[in-house]
């Protein structure tokens, strides 16, 4: 369970956030959109420890964010990938989880990679695989983290629509089976509809929230959701939500 | 193939500039009939180094020394300061201005300063060599340790890991090409810093026999030490290239 309480960031003379409160709760999957520049980033970073908050409070799980980042609790994903081009897939997959001080477990880091359909790929770097791919390894070496709650920047943000479509239906079927708590920041009002249960729909700068959506799909959501009739009424409302 | 083959032929050209060259010489002394206390021939050259082999051998020897003592322990601290300016964030702040500052300053002009503090002899000559070898090394460890990018940074901060466990497992390796480049620069400048720490306080090595030879207008012994110490200074740069290059590659 995440929860944000009047928080507000700011840099310098700069506001990134204001007043935001946000309650994310175990295994929810939630969506975080808005126009460039009204602070999603930097919400998901406050939420994961890597931003102090100026004001407000955070919890993760009961604990201040940087306890749980500590614990290694907080599995980031990043539009970069940030792999290591000289490690192999599964040395970049087990590569966190031995930074945050858990005992090592090959075994599953190999599971993982088969589960974001990357088998037979242990050994290559990441110089050969395709953007998406890295991605991949990237959600693998978050999820071999152990940690409760997922929190994603765009991680799809630099690949190609189909790809994204092809990788954003896994994630959902991943957390489906993980029971992860997640935290999706995205550009993408597909994407956002897609995979979250609900969507926090963001203005700014400076930041706030400016509506929550709930976001009526069946589950599970498999890739011939993007053409049914309640998907595009779902992104219709949405992007509504977006320019009104 | 065509590259590969290219890489075979590049030594060998090598070789031929310097035959060519050493050729050239030969050809202009005879022409030109330049007497022999302006320019000796190549072959007096030779023959001048071959016979007192023992000499040449022992001055070598204690430039070598020098520029191994002088330029371990110049790269030892150079790379402790770099690490020290990359990793805190006061230290790039008050130090690292006069760090660039000392980089402008003409090293040679400070080695008669040592020699009046600390007279003539080995140690001084070594302490000048780590002076001269120092800058390179601390500039381009700061250098290399700042390439680490800021999202490689995040993702070590978000599972808390500790400044040491990132250093050695993420920020080594990204700073690894700047590392043996530095060492490169570091490994020339101290045969440089040798050499003219032996023409101001040496009491033997080769830039004292180089200075010893031209004072005593013995121009074929002062080309013979040259040849020597050219061999020791390219030596040396292939020596830390090939230890760099095995370093970068197999991480």
């Amino acid at each position: 369970m995440i929860a944000v309480e009047d928080l507000t960031v700011t840099f310098d003379a700069v506001t990134a956030l204001r007043s935001v409160d946000i309650d994310v709760e175990d295994g929810e999957f939630v969506t975080v959109i808005g126009p460039s520049g009204c602070g999603k980033t930097t919400l998901l970073r406050a939420i994961g420890g890597l931003q102090e908050p100026t004001t407000g409070r955070i919890t993760v799980d009961g604990e201040p964010p940087a306890a749980a980042r500590d614990a290694g609790d907080i599995g980031f994903v990043f539009q970069d990938h940030a792999l290591l081009p000289w490690k192999s897939a599964l040395g970049n997959v087990t590569f966190l989880r031995r930074m945050a001080g858990k005992p090592a477990d090959e075994a599953g880091a190999a599971d993982l990679l088969e589960t974001v359909g990357l088998g037979g790929f242990e050994d290559a770097r990441p110089g050969a695989l395709s953007g998406g791919m890295k991605q991949r390894v990237a959600i693998a070496r978050a999820l071999h983290l152990g940690a409760d709650v997922l929190l994603m920047d765009e991680p799809f943000g630099e690949l190609d629509e189909l790809t994204r479509e092809e990788l954003s239906v896994e994630l959902r079927g991943i957390w489906r089976d993980t029971g992860k708590t997640v935290v999706f920041v995205t550009h993408s009002v597909p994407e956002a509809v897609l995979l979250g249960d609900r969507c926090l729909v963001m203005d700014g700068p400076p930041g706030t929230v400016a509506s929550t959506f709930s976001i009526d799909l069946p589950r599970p959501r498999e890739a011939d959701v993007f053409r049914t009739e309640r998907f595009q009424r779902e992104t219709a409302r949405l992007r509504d939500a977006l320019h009104g | 193939m065509r590259w590969t083959e290219r890489r075979r032929w590049a030594p060998v050209l090598s070789v031929g500039v310097l035959v060519a060259g050493v050729a050239a010489w030969w050809v202009a002394t005879r022409a030109l009939s330049i007497p022999p206390y302006l320019l000796p021939t190549p072959e007096a050259v030779a023959t001048r180094l071959l016979a007192s082999p023992g000499l040449y051998a022992h001055h070598a020897l204690s430039t070598l020394l020098k520029t191994l003592l002088g330029g371990g322990l110049g790269m030892a601290v150079g790379f402790s300061l770099g690490l020290a300016v990359a990793h805190v964030a006061p230290f790039r702040r008050v130090v690292f201005p006069y760090l660039i500052a000392l980089r402008v300053l003409p090293t040679v002009a400070v080695a008669p300063v040592l020699l009046l503090y600390l007279g003539v002899g080995f140690d001084t000559a070594v302490l000048f060599v780590a002076l001269v070898a120092f800058f390179p090394m601390a500039v381009s460890t700061a250098a290399g340790f700042d390439r680490v990018p800021p999202r490689h940074r995040d993702l070590l901060r978000s599972v808390g890991a500790g400044r040491v466990r990132s250093l050695l497992a993420v920020g080594l390796r990204f700073a690894l090409p700047d590392l043996v480049a530095g060492a490169k620069q570091s490994a020339v400048l101290a045969v440089v810093g040798a050499v003219v720490a032996e023409w101001v306080v040496g009491t033997s090595g080769l830039g004292y026999l180089v200075l010893v030879s031209s004072e005593t207008v013995q121009v074929a012994s002062m080309l013979a030490a040259v040849a020597v110490l050219v061999c020791l200074g390219v030596g040396l740069y292939g020596a830390v290239a090939l230890v760099g290059r095995r370093l970068v590659w197999t991480g």
